[in-house]
């Protein structure tokens, strides 16, 4: 394959760094810049670092939508709903934001009251109530974006394409998205919040993702394909019109990156942990692929739409220690920021995680980039926490969220590899893995930039989902591959199943097992198909640039991540320059 | 606390939430499955609370008296024990409790069914008298095959009671696992020894909070409103050192229709108040609760005796204690006070819905608008869950803009929710502040007192009547007041 010398390109957007990762020809190469204000100059010299050339496909992870959102930057957003039903984003589902302090609020929605409006036309369960009168239609004023949810248009979504025709016709210049077009599931509170979402965002994602071609065709790059929420890609078109579905993007390259090393160094089944500065992210992989599910809160919003199986945790690396009036220690969900930073990093700034591995001698007394780290701070901010308690803590934080994703679910942890990357991943898992009687934890030698990696390897995958909500007796024929999602009649949430010839006996199996009963006399319920087309991702050799055994109690330096290999564990690099570790 | 019991504390606390998401997510009613109707929690070997899902207050804090009438029948590992009775560990019929023995003390599942039989189809009648005519009675009773057989045929959808039931009863087997499990990896003594200090830390914690309190004894009283006329309920709180004393003398006797309370869920409304006042993040377990001492006469509102009827005590009453407590302390206006229970139902179909309303203003904050205020917080129905189930029509479902009173700080408001029914059926509406709006504080206005009209003419705060196919129930709930 060396003659061809064409190359795969796959570049990550993160807070701090942009990551680049350059397949050309079998060899791996890797570059970290820091992230610009304008995102896409970062990504066109992270390419430039990495000798981006003769490049076939070009991957992007991007934080460009997630923090719109959370900064509250996307479009002046109009809503439109059923007459009567014009508050639903502001309505929610009724339940406070906490239980004991009353005056908390909920973030904002994304479209104020003054913008939410009604139309006249109804649709239930079975069909037209009263016919859509487009002449009650308001004004949306001076709105760049537009989000339309009408009831039932998950069923019948005629109303709604007749009230976002009459939208174009009269404001063309706005961007016009229906619920049916972004997530056709039923419950119309989470499908009004995707789906305002999805507008609010469009015109800022729109506007840097084609700045992005543009600039990546003049630097003689093909057009990148963007990573989706799903762990899927999209085109810049397709994820220009509906960013809702990229708002977990970066993440998803992890995932995608944690499976690909896994799978290549033998272990069926793993557990992607990703520890960076403020949080952390886990994910399971059964079968080496991430699970997905059907959403997820982003920024306190609920998103329907497919997105990989994430459990987020407000700690990491940087997270400040302090002890509360009980005296216990308390981790999160503050961080110290790359400013002032870890006390260690002698700029004033208060005890983290940071700072008690380095007085238990898990980091270096340099980090790479000749930072000298400061003791003496280090000990003066912990002053009498115990580090070893600190890192006990955070331990149990991290503990619970791999339980969630897998004992909860089902799978008994002892199953899986820990795939550790992140900042600060690989200090802490191998004392996760014993606490949790994993065997093997995996440290990729790309532990700092794999979601670059997981961008360039990944599959080309494209979700679609049809909505049924009716008894699985009278559904046809079903394609063969892909999910459904079923339930038995009178239930509200599903179970997903694998499509499968014997389809009910499979649901039947599926509720025993997470339920502890079956109930084979009630009629089944088909609420929706999950499909997707998936192209395979391209073969990829890893060159291993140094091979090394390494004996616990034992502190490895990587590129972008220190690695603690406690006493008891010992471990070699594979032909991948993955680093396995065993007790 | 120690981070080994850090750790245990959080494993405790993550089988009581898997509890409840196994509850909600295999039962069949939209009261459990959509709107969250139901709690979860772990007790310890001597019945006291340690480990809890943090869903509905009004469940949460008279849940002990559960587990106490429950140990009497000596449980062995893996029995059930199940119950309602308000006066033996209940709070009110439609909340059925479940209690079982694990490996290492007690797992408890409380959620509100959709109809337990009596006079009324959805088991909340308007005009009850006394307990016999709100449902099935069930004292503490070992669940078998047999009692839950007795157990749905009094109720009026059996096929759904029974999916409840064992969704219920998923809850506790997945408890016993995970209990075990937690046992076999750190060793019994050592989850034993942990729950002891788990709860001692939430004892000192909320301590050390009531300790920074002022100490003093304040007074104030508000009505319910009744069937017959208007029923006083009067508090006197005193905070000294680090306890705090709540009393009821004062208080008007039981009504004799249903707003009454059992002594559990009046002693649930305190605890609520405390845990707002003192240590709102703590992850709540008994100890929480040791240092507030709870009186009132016996035979009152707030202390009924059997067999006095109990259906509105449990949400309106209820709701009503934390009102007064509140405005003894002054620290923030009254929200809308009433949980609005709507309850439908015929020979074919049972549905209930409580609707949220106005937050009270806070000395620092606005009240949220449309959301539950006090001891409950279930979820609303989606409106297209609701019409693929039930013969129902939702017609509008909004805020009723301008209900929240004036001041400083704004009430939030209240919202407006019309429901048209498809079939001839009953229709039951328990609510509160139809008369009088939640008060303002501190020189702010008073929140809009609710509504409730049925074919556009107005009905008192509680009501059954027969409707017929088309007719249409509007409930406009109260605005929260306002502060300063």
């Amino acid at each position: 394959m060396q003659s061809t010398r064409v190359a795969i390109l796959g570049v990550d957007v993160g807070g701090t760094f942009t990551d680049a990762v350059l397949l050309d020809g079998g060899r791996v190469r890797t570059a970290k810049v820091p992230t610009a204000p304008r995102q896409e100059e970062s990504v066109l010299a992270a390419a430039r670092a990495v000798g981006a050339e003769n490049v076939v496909r070009f991957a992007h992870g991007t934080t460009i939508a997630t923090n719109a959102l959370l900064e509250r930057r996307g479009a002046r957003t109009a809503f439109v709903a059923n007459d009567g039903f014009e508050h639903l984003l502001h309505l929610r589902r009724q339940t406070r934001a906490h239980l004991y302090r009353l005056c908390d609020e909920h973030p904002p929605p994304l479209v104020p009251l003054e913008r939410c409006h009604g139309v006249r036309g109804r649709l239930g369960p079975d069909g037209e109530l009263e016919p859509l009168d487009l002449s009650t239609l308001p004004d949306i004023g001076d709105a760049d974006a537009v989000a339309v949810c009408l009831l039932f248009s998950f069923r019948d979504a005629s109303h709604e394409r007749a009230v976002v025709a009459e939208l174009r016709r009269r404001h063309p210049g706005v961007h016009v998205v229906a619920s049916h077009e972004v997530a056709p599931e039923f419950r119309e509170y989470e499908r009004a919040s995707t789906t305002a979402a999805d507008a609010y965002l469009a015109p800022v994602a729109a506007r840097y993702l084609r700045a992005l071609a543009d600039a990546a065709r003049e630097a003689g790059l093909p057009e990148p394909l963007v990573m989706l929420s799903s762990g899927g890609v999209a085109s810049v078109d397709e994820a220009a019109a509906h960013p809702a579905t990229i708002l977990v993007s970066g993440p998803a390259g992890g995932v995608v990156g944690a499976g690909l090393v896994a799978r290549r160094a033998g272990f069926e089944h793993a557990i992607a942990f990703d520890m960076g500065g403020t949080s952390t992210d886990v994910c399971l992989l059964p079968g080496g692929r991430a699970s997905r599910v059907a959403g997820r809160a982003v920024g306190g919003l609920p998103i329907r739409l497919p997105t990989v199986d994430l459990h987020t945790v407000g700690a990491g690396g940087g997270s400040l220690v302090t002890r509360d009036a009980g005296g216990a220690i308390r981790v999160g969900p503050e961080s110290a920021g790359a400013h002032p930073g870890p006390a260690c990093y002698g700029a004033g700034g208060g005890a983290t995680v940071t700072d008690a591995n380095l007085l238990l001698g898990r980091l270096p007394a340099e980090l790479p980039g000749g930072l000298v780290l400061d003791r003496a701070a280090a000990e003066r901010a912990l002053c009498d926490i115990d580090p070893e308690a600190v890192i006990e803590v955070v331990n149990a934080e991290m503990l619970r969220a791999l339980r969630v994703v897998s004992v909860e679910r089902g799978h008994d942890p002892r199953d899986f590899a820990l795939v550790a990357f992140g900042g600060a991943g690989p200090l802490h898992a191998c004392a996760l893995a014993e606490e949790l009687d994993i065997e093997a934890v995996l440290v990729p030698e790309a532990a700092g930039v794999l979601s670059a990696l997981g961008l360039v390897a990944g599959d080309e995958r494209r979700d679609r989902v049809v909505s049924y909500v009716r008894p699985l007796a009278e559904v046809g024929e079903l394609s063969a591959d892909g999910e459904a999602d079923l339930r038995y009649h009178g239930q509200s949430f599903e179970l997903t199943v694998p499509l499968q010839r014997d389809l009910a006996a499979a649901f039947h199996r599926a509720h025993e097992e997470r339920y502890g009963h079956a109930e084979p006399e009630r009629e089944i319920e088909l609420v929706a198909v999950r499909t997707a087309d998936v192209t395979p991702g391209p073969d990829i050799s890893l060159q291993v640039t140094d091979c090394y055994k390494v004996e616990g109690p034992a502190l490895l330096e990587l590129a972008g991540a220190t690695c603690w290999v406690p006493d008891g564990w010992h471990g070699e690099t594979n032909d991948d320059g993955t680093l396995v570790l065993r007790r | 606390m120690n981070v080994e019991l850090q750790v245990i504390g959080s494993s405790l606390r993550a089988v009581a939430e898997e509890m409840g998401a196994v509850l909600i997510r295999s039962a069949f009613s939209a009261n459990i499955k959509e709107r969250r109707d139901c709690s979860t929690a772990i007790f310890d070997e001597s019945g006291r609370m340690i480990a809890q899902a943090e869903h509905i207050p009004v469940h949460l804090g008279a849940m002990p008296d559960a587990v106490a009438a429950a140990m009497a029948l000596g449980l062995s590992k893996g029995q059930v024990c199940i119950l309602n009775d308000p006066y033996t560990g209940g709070t009110h019929l439609p909340d059925v409790t479940l209690v079982s023995r694990t490996s290492l003390g007690y797992a408890v599942s409380r959620a509100h069914h959709a109809d337990v039989g009596g006079m009324e189809p959805a088991s909340l009648p308007a005009f009850s008298r006394e307990l016999y005519q709100e449902g099935l009675i069930i004292p503490p009773t070992l669940l078998t095959e047999e009692v839950e057989q007795l157990f749905v045929a009094n109720a009026r959808n059996p096929d759904e009671r029974r999916g409840d039931l064992r969704a219920q009863i998923s809850a506790h087997r997945l408890a016993e696992r995970r209990i075990d499990e937690l046992c076999a990896r750190r060793g019994r003594e050592r989850i034993a020894a942990a729950m002891d200090e788990l709860y001692a830390y939430s004892e000192r914690m909320v301590r050390a909070a009531i300790a920074r309190l002022p100490d003093g004894t304040w007074s104030a009283e508000d009505v319910v409103e009744a069937v017959e006329g208007e029923l006083t309920i009067r508090a006197t709180i005193q905070i000294a050192g680090d306890e705090i004393y709540i009393d009821f003398a004062g208080t008007d006797a039981q009504d004799s229709y249903n707003l009454n309370c059992p002594m559990s869920v009046t002693r649930s409304a305190c605890y609520f108040v405390v845990r707002c006042l003192t240590e709102p993040d703590l992850p709540a377990s008994g100890g929480a609760f040791a240092p507030v001492t709870v009186t009132a006469p016996e035979g009152c509102l707030v202390h009924a005796l059997s067999p006095a009827a109990v259906v509105a005590g449990n949400t309106e009453t209820s709701s009503r204690i934390v009102d007064v407590l509140f405005r003894a302390i002054g620290d923030r206006a009254q929200g809308q006070g009433t949980m609005n229970n709507v309850a439908l139902g015929n020979d074919h179909f049972t549905y209930y819905e409580t609707i949220g309303g106005g937050q009270g203003a806070c000395a620092d904050a606005d009240g949220p608008s449309g959301v539950h205020v006090a001891m409950s917080n279930t979820l609303i129905t989606p409106v297209e869950a609701l019409e693929l189930s039930y013969p129902m029509r939702v017609e509008r479902w909004h805020l009723r803009t301008g209900s929240g009173g004036a001041g400083r700080h704004r009430g939030g408001d209240g919202v407006v929710r019309e429901l048209r029914v498809l079939e001839d059926c009953r229709l039951s509406v328990l609510a509160e502040r139809r008369a009088h709006g939640p008060g303002g504080e501190n020189g702010g206005e008073d929140g809009a007192p609710g509504r409730t009209l049925v074919n556009g003419e107005e009905q008192p705060a509680k009501v059954t009547k027969q409707l017929r196919a088309g007719d249409v129930v509007r409930i406009e709930t109260p605005g929260g007041g306002g502060f300063g």
